[in-house]
């Protein structure tokens, strides 16, 4: 068919219905039962990756002194590598928390606010509460992981890490 | 009896189900993914069984689908 017969708009749209592809049910459900396969195989290894990741054992340091946090205040330190930056609380009322200072929501460095008692990410707003480690506003919905500290004597010790 | 507009009908239930249970595996994938995150390990193996189960009830429901239509097509439409 010659160019003079054909429309303008159809040098635009030059795809024409009874040529096009269509998919048929059943190759759409050929298709989606395949991606429920694909879907329940992804579960699985994520299942796998989940359980032989067990917790690494976690050695006890000491991380400061009881008199170097004044209540109020907080104090910023690693562990259990270099590479893992956590964050000690001291409230008001003398009570020690130490938690991962790694945000659950995109991985900011929180920071302590001692007004409202909470540990806030300045990145997204987010805000968890600095006597559990609870997401309160913003968009984290997973708890910060918590350090365990003892106090022997006038040390405080971190002892391990409740994800 | 089997008519091929039971057929189509069929199809498009079928069609439909499957579709839900995608969606309800996609949301089950979404929760494994949360919980490996946060070490919630005692949800990962039911949410793989339940993903699992779903995938052989949208296979089965697209073999059952698939032979219906076959059996359409081979022996044409019965109890007329």
């Amino acid at each position: 068919m010659s160019d003079r017969t054909e429309p303008r708009w159809r040098q635009d749209f030059p795809v024409r219905w009874d040529e096009d592809h269509y998919m048929t049910r059943r190759e759409l459900a050929k298709f989606l039962t395949l991606g429920s396969g694909l879907l329940a195989g992804v579960n699985v290894l994520i299942a796998l990756i989940g359980l032989s990741n067990r917790p690494p054992d976690v050695p006890a340091r000491r991380i400061a002194g009881v008199g170097d946090v004044a209540p109020g205040t907080s104090l910023l330190f690693r562990y259990p590598t270099l590479e893992d930056p956590c964050i000690l609380v001291r409230d008001a009322s003398g009570r020690f928390d130490a938690f991962s200072q790694v945000c659950t929501h995109l991985s900011c460095a929180i920071v302590h606010v001692p007004e409202d008692e909470s540990l806030a990410c300045p990145c997204h707003k987010g805000s968890f509460s600095a006597r559990d480690g609870v997401p309160t506003a913003g968009p984290p919905t997973r708890r910060l992981p918590r350090i365990v500290i003892e106090r022997r004597g006038e040390d405080l010790v971190a002892t391990g890490i409740e994800v | 009896m089997e008519t091929p507009q039971q057929g189509s009908t069929l199809f498009s239930a079928v069609l439909v189900l499957i579709a839900t249970l995608v969606v309800i595996q996609l949301w089950l994938v979404a929760t494994a993914v949360d919980a490996m995150l946060s070490r919630q390990i005692e949800v990962l193996l039911p949410s793989a069984i339940a993903s699992g189960v779903l995938f052989v009830l949208a296979a089965g429901l697209l073999g059952y689908v698939v032979s219906f239509d076959e059996r359409l097509r081979h022996w044409g439409p019965r109890g007329r």
